[in-house]
């Protein structure tokens, strides 16, 4: 009988995948039961599979798993619109930590039969996925290996919220060659693609302007592809690991994009909580807008002008509502306060003479007379006592309540001094005192650090601390950028080198750049950290040469000469070869190492600013160590090219100059020159 | 206030809102469905729990679906229905206990009513009931079944040869009427307003197109105006017709009736029964349900950052732009909606 049983489409949706950005509120409960413009996150995403005629949900959570479950059965039981034709089933466990642990864990229980629409319980999408999971299955039948179709939206590349990237696909088959993420703050210049790609395949297609909203179409490989490999930890690890061992996993990654009417957005930190809500409220992601009462069976607002959806049951004067408000049932505005650009939750009182702008409100909070609030985003039950003004990002955690006359801008705020036991074992390991503004709001801090669960795919930039990214005006990225672009070139020639190239000479490079920071940081013995460098370079399979130029580009690709102290290239230099130099000396031997080496200082010269105002001094430096030969500079100068080098060879001029004379005059006048 | 819908209302709404149910005639359809099935349960036991569960059904689908007229309509009807059944067969029995052989004289007639509204006492269980609405539900199906091919029959009294006749999107009503034109009469021409955003004109004119010996012109809708001056009529459907007479009617159709109003071009409008909504223009904000902005405006699009896109499905089009209204039952001047509503719906049900 069981062959004959129809096929039914099932769907995979991953909750807390992507938590740290929503912190505070993100420590006190599920992100994926955040509100988002009055309705849960989770069920614009179980809406969403419901509408692409998914039968079948899982839903998999690892903590709050329990809340979860109470959402689902609440939901089921006010016909949610999701609840119908659809059944959706809360699986997980506390010890998953990542989404990689997830699909193992997937793969571990046997649930799914088929292929699947895999999807992040923040989406939020109107896409109706059929044809997309069509294609899959015909790619399926063609191609044995297909382990999994991503679906894309084309966006405008005017805001970066995290989640764009850069693809190279085939145009004949939709085949993914490359898949790297934009930077959220600022705009590339350039970009590095590995040649092969475009060696290897005839007709390639660069995409730059891709949003990526965590849809993808997986065959039952991709789970076993997680279990084979369990370094994979993000999505992000998934595409990156199938892409270098193509051959090796034989299985093989295709693309989709969503037509232009369909709309898809990954809700995953602040900016593009207040990006969706304000692409909800103005139509963008229909039939998902408040007032088609997509959740409820029951309509719950009535659509005005200028974008207002007010409910029945609020009391509120329509003066007090300016343009692109949702304000739900029981929510009461007192008279001289305006609002814009907001959503108020169930049963809110403001006060009179407020001010609210991009502010969103979740259930029963208040908020007292003559407050100003911008930009930011109150917990359920909080309270904002008398003349506050909040402002630039400020979230304030549940139940929080702010004294009066508080000022505040770009903080965090949460209602109880430690945060909660369910947060991670980090906060247990240094429990911080966390400064007080009364008794029931404290501000907790920003910084993040490069988090394991977080899907961008910075695991190779160096282990910085970065604040969350806070809402704002989302006009004003834009001006921002086209001014980045223009004037930022040195800084992104700087981090360029940094960038992951999913290529063996790159991750190589990524690794001597480690060892060797490692090894400079903690002064360890630069025996081991030969030995280090020579056991990646057997892993990566790396000529000699390969290695003499790796090594000496690693040397100049450390964050401290990178980004030195006061700009003082030579000074770190300096620091670095009396720590590294036994290490370079090990492989600069020969005459041609030297010229390997002087080559990789040519990369170097290109990429970071720095050392190209400095150039002949270090070269002239290396020299002066004996790293390199006299013939070899000689020789390397005869090498660059008069066009494409022309100031290198200017600059380089008079070095070589110098060095002719002293050799002709057999002079061994060495250390006039330094400084 | 707080009735649980029942699971077969409840896919109702959720097919509406999805999109698997479509158009008022499938909509209407599958309402009368479910109040079928209610009727035939044995969930009531007379009348007035009848009623009552009717109405609880009703005002859950129109909460739901405060623009879907046509679901409240049907309700009415069963309603009526229910009232005037239970009242017969409450006569009759009187009538056998009373053994009085008077006929119905007007004067008893008047007498009787005052008499059964101070007591329609609906509560007391009646025999036969549901048989008797199941019998005259039959009647109501059929009648509905019907309604397009009554309409369709009335196309030669309107529509003669050689003449252009201007219609705005696509309405099945306006559709089947059309094509019968097109078979009875010579050398038509048939102008299609596109109706943009969604442009469903164009498949109004590729399903004409398929007639022989008739001239289809798709235009856009800003041209309405400019080609109006030939027009001979202007046969619209409509989405429903509110009790002043006045159309809810696809966005573009005020458009069309002002310009036909202009060019003194007569309007039709095809309104089958069960678009008849003994509703009233007052909340401005409500009436109107607004689309996707997409339609309009490319999201990627630099203006679309900051401008607000609406995108309206609906035109309402006072009465006094329309000439005539083509019903199932024959052709109404819109001053005569009212009295229509009279005789569908019994007064005490307009409040659901």
């Amino acid at each position: 009988m069981a062959q004959f049983e129809k096929e039914i489409v099932q769907a995979v949706l991953i909750a807390d995948n992507n938590v740290w950005n929503f912190k505070p509120l993100s420590d006190e409960g599920s992100t994926a039961l955040l509100p988002l413009v009055n309705v849960s996150m989770l069920d614009y995403a179980l809406i969403a599979l419901n509408r692409s005629g998914v039968e079948e949900v899982f839903v998999y959570a690892s903590l709050y798993l329990q809340d979860v479950r109470d959402h689902i059965k609440a939901g089921i039981a006010t016909y949610a619109s999701w609840s119908f034709k659809m059944t959706v089933h809360v699986i997980g466990g506390e010890g998953c930590r990542c989404f990689g642990d997830a699909m193992r864990d997937l793969d571990a229980k046997a649930l799914i039969r088929g292929n699947f629409i895999l999807l992040g319980a923040d989406t939020v999408t109107n896409a109706d996925l059929r044809p997309v999971l069509e294609q899959h299955k015909r790619q399926a039948k063609f191609d044995k290996g297909t382990a999994a179709t991503l679906v894309f939206k084309e966006c405008s590349n005017n805001v970066r919220t995290g989640n764009e990237l850069l693809i190279a696909v085939d145009r004949r088959n939709d085949r993914l060659h490359y898949h790297q993420r934009l930077k959220v703050h600022q705009k590339e210049s350039r970009y590095q693609i590995p040649l092969d790609i475009f060696l290897g395949n005839s007709c390639v297609a660069l995409h730059h302007n891709l949003l990526d909203p965590q849809i993808a179409i997986g065959s039952p490989s991709m789970l076993s592809l997680f279990s084979d490999n369990f370094d994979f930890q993000t999505r992000d690890d998934f595409v990156r690991g199938l892409l270098i061992n193509e051959e090796l996993l034989d299985s093989r990654i295709y693309v989709a994009l969503l037509p232009a009417a369909q709309y898809a957005h990954k809700v995953n930190s602040w900016p593009a909580y207040q990006l969706v809500s304000r692409d909800i409220i103005n139509r963008w992601a229909y039939p998902l807008v408040p007032d088609m009462g997509v959740y409820r069976l029951q309509q719950q607002y009535v659509f005005h002008k200028d974008n207002i959806y007010k409910s029945h049951e609020a009391h509120v004067s329509k003066v007090a509502l300016h343009e692109n408000v949702v304000i739900q049932a029981g929510s009461h505005v007192d008279s001289g306060s305006v609002i814009s650009d907001s959503v108020i939750g169930l049963n809110c009182r403001i006060g009179k003479n407020c001010r609210l702008t991009n502010v969103f409100l979740m259930a029963n909070v208040t908020v007292k007379d003559n407050c100003r609030l911008e930009h930011c985003v109150l917990g359920e039950g909080a309270i904002v006592n008398e003349d506050c003004d909040v402002s630039a990002g400020c979230v304030l955690g549940a139940k929080s309540v702010l004294p009066a006359k508080t000022k505040l801008a770009k903080t965090l705020i949460t209602s109880t001094p430690t945060t909660q036991l369910t947060d991670d074992q980090e906060q247990q390991e240094a429990p911080v005192e966390l400064q007080s503004l009364g008794p029931h709001a404290f501000i907790i801090s920003d910084l993040t650090t490069g988090d394991p669960e977080d899907s961008d795919g910075d695991d190779f930039l160096p282990q910085q601390a970065l604040s969350i990214p806070k809402m704002g005006d989302l006009l004003a990225p834009l001006d921002e950028m086209s001014y980045c672009s223009d004037h930022s070139e040195d800084d992104d020639d700087a981090s360029r080198a940094v960038t992951p190239l999913p290529d063996d000479t790159n991750i190589f490079l990524g690794e001597v750049i480690d060892s060797l920071t490692r090894g400079y940081r903690e002064k360890s013995n630069p025996d081991f950290l030969i030995l280090e460098i020579n056991s990646s370079r057997y892993a990566y399979n790396m000529s000699l040469k390969e290695v003499n130029f790796n090594v000496v580009k690693a040397v100049f690709g450390m964050q401290s000469i990178v980004e030195p102290a006061n700009s003082n290239v030579l000074v770190a230099i300096n620091a670095a070869f009396k720590q590294l130099g036994p290490v370079v000396s090990n492989y600069i031997k020969s005459e041609d190492a030297m010229l390997d080496c002087l080559k990789a200082l040519e990369d170097v010269y290109e990429e970071n600013p720095l050392v190209r105002e400095k150039i002949s001094q270090i070269v002239h430096y290396l020299y002066d160590k004996d790293f390199v030969s006299e013939d070899a500079i000689q020789a390397w100068y005869e090498q660059l090219d008069d066009q494409e080098h022309a100031q290198l060879r200017q600059s380089l001029a008079k070095l070589v100059q110098w060095l002719d004379q002293s050799s002709e005059e057999d002079d061994d006048d060495d250390d006039e020159d330094e400084d | 206030m707080h009735e649980q819908p029942l699971k077969e209302v409840t896919q109702l709404i959720h097919a509406i809102k999805v999109g698997l149910v479509e158009g008022s005639y499938n909509i209407t359809n599958k309402t009368l469905d479910i109040f079928k099935y209610i009727i035939m349960s044995k969930s009531w036991q007379n009348a007035d729990a009848l009623m009552q569960i009717v109405r609880a059904q009703c005002r859950i689908l129109q909460s739901a679906l405060p623009q879907e007229t046509v679901s409240s309509n049907i309700a009415r009807r069963i309603l009526k229905l229910t009232r005037e059944e239970f009242d017969l067969l409450h006569a009759k029995v009187q009538h056998i206990a009373d053994d009085s052989q008077a006929s119905l004289s007007l004067h008893k007639l008047v007498t009787q009513t005052s008499e059964s509204n101070v007591m329609s006492d609906y509560t007391v269980p009646q025999q036969g009931l549901r048989e008797a609405l199941l019998d005259h539900l039959q009647e109501v199906e059929t009648e509905l079944e019907t309604s397009s091919e009554n309409i369709c029959v009335q196309a030669e009294e309107h529509i003669h040869s050689s003449e252009i006749i201007l219609t705005l999107g696509h309405s099945r009503s306006v559709e089947n009427f059309l094509k019968r034109a097109i078979k009875k009469r010579q050398s038509l021409t048939i102008i299609v307003a596109e109706c943009a955003p969604a442009c469903r004109g164009h498949n109004l004119a590729a399903s004409l197109a398929s007639e022989k010996n008739v001239e289809i012109i798709v235009i856009p809708d800003a041209a309405i105006f400019a080609m109006m001056s030939r027009v001979n009529k202007v046969i619209i459907g409509t989405h429903s017709v509110l009790a002043n007479g006045g159309l809810r009617a696809a966005c573009g159709a005020y458009t069309v009736a002002l310009a036909a109003k202009h060019y003194s071009v007569p309007v039709i409008v095809l309104a089958p029964m069960y678009k008849l909504s003994p509703l009233h223009l007052c909340e401005q904000d409500a009436f109107n349900m607004v689309g996707c902005a997409e339609d309009v405006i490319p999201y990627d699009s630099i203006p679309a950052r900051e401008a607000k896109v609406y995108s309206p499905m609906f035109d309402y089009v006072p009465p006094e732009l329309i000439t005539l209204f083509i019903s199932n039952t024959g052709g109404h001047a819109p001053s005569y909606v009212y009295r229509l509503l009279t005789e569908l719906y019994h007064p005490e049900d307009l409040e659901i």
